[in-house]
């Protein structure tokens, strides 16, 4: 078992945890101009790092969605961190 | 009659009789809590707790709730307010904040007795001693709201439809 930190709820069981998204991956605008392939890649291909990677991370108990820095390699996570500004 | 449908209602856990069901176990005891209110906050809470349940304490996981009215926290945007009877709470959005009264919506189930602690430990992971602003945690591989009324009794607020695997599951452990 591993814990990770809600930076609302501070530690808990990785079980309460689901990954949403790599962090930086902007939805294509306008919608009506963005070809089939645009949409694809941002639906589906990531960088998949090896390595230190930022991502987006949803704490399904509290409804928290945020940051998380970790390591893909070591599992060691780095980090936390709200997605309000300014971080409350 | 021949059946032409699986019955999958015997898949899940018959629902007892909740106006006397109890469970009798080593060192507790379980029973369910009816007749309380229930309302759901989103939004601003400090707006909907001045405006609804003005000096209700805010429990958070395991802390000690004295008497109702009082406000379990879920999220940072979130609550429930627990009051005595049904809120008076018009439903929709106003000063910042909504409120959905939900009495029936969550079943509440009351743990009781000096094997409080060794419950918790088998339903969850959590660590009840370190504390958490959220009394929302996984319990038994289902999301609950667990805070205490007293030094050894601890209430789950359990979505109802849960309520009968919850139950189960605490029958089985006796």
């Amino acid at each position: 078992m591993q814990l990770f930190s809600c930076p609302f709820c501070g530690e808990r069981d990785e079980t309460e945890f689901t990954f949403c998204a790599e962090a930086g991956k902007t939805r294509p605008e306008p919608a009506a101009e963005v070809s089939a392939d645009a949409w694809a890649r941002y639906l589906h291909f990531d960088h998949n790092p090896k390595g230190a990677t930022r991502e987006v991370w949803l704490h399904a108990t509290c409804g928290e969605f945020f940051l998380m820095e970790r390591d893909t390699v070591s599992h060691a996570v780095s980090g936390s961190h709200s997605l309000r500004r300014p971080e409350a | 009659m021949r059946k032409t449908m699986r019955d999958r209602g015997l898949f899940w856990s018959p629902a007892p009789d909740w106006t006397t069901a109890r469970i009798d176990g080593d060192a507790y005891s379980v029973r369910r809590v009816l007749g309380l209110g229930q309302a759901l906050v989103s939004g601003d809470l400090d707006a909907a707790l001045a405006e609804l349940m003005p000096a209700a304490p805010e429990i958070s996981l395991w802390s000690v709730a004295a008497a109702e009215p009082f406000a379990v926290r879920i999220g940072r945007d979130r609550t429930l307010l627990v009051s005595p009877g049904p809120l008076a709470a018009a439903p929709g959005w106003r000063n910042g904040y909504v409120a959905t009264p939900c009495d029936d919506a969550y079943a509440i189930l009351e743990i009781s007795g000096v094997a409080l602690r060794e419950i918790v430990a088998e339903g969850t992971s959590v660590d009840i001693n370190a504390g958490s602003r959220s009394a929302a945690v996984l319990f038994a591989g289902v999301t609950v709201l667990l805070y205490r009324i007293g030094p050894e009794t601890a209430r789950l607020h359990v979505e109802a439809p849960l309520a009968a695997y919850l139950w189960a599951w605490l029958e089985g452990r006796s």
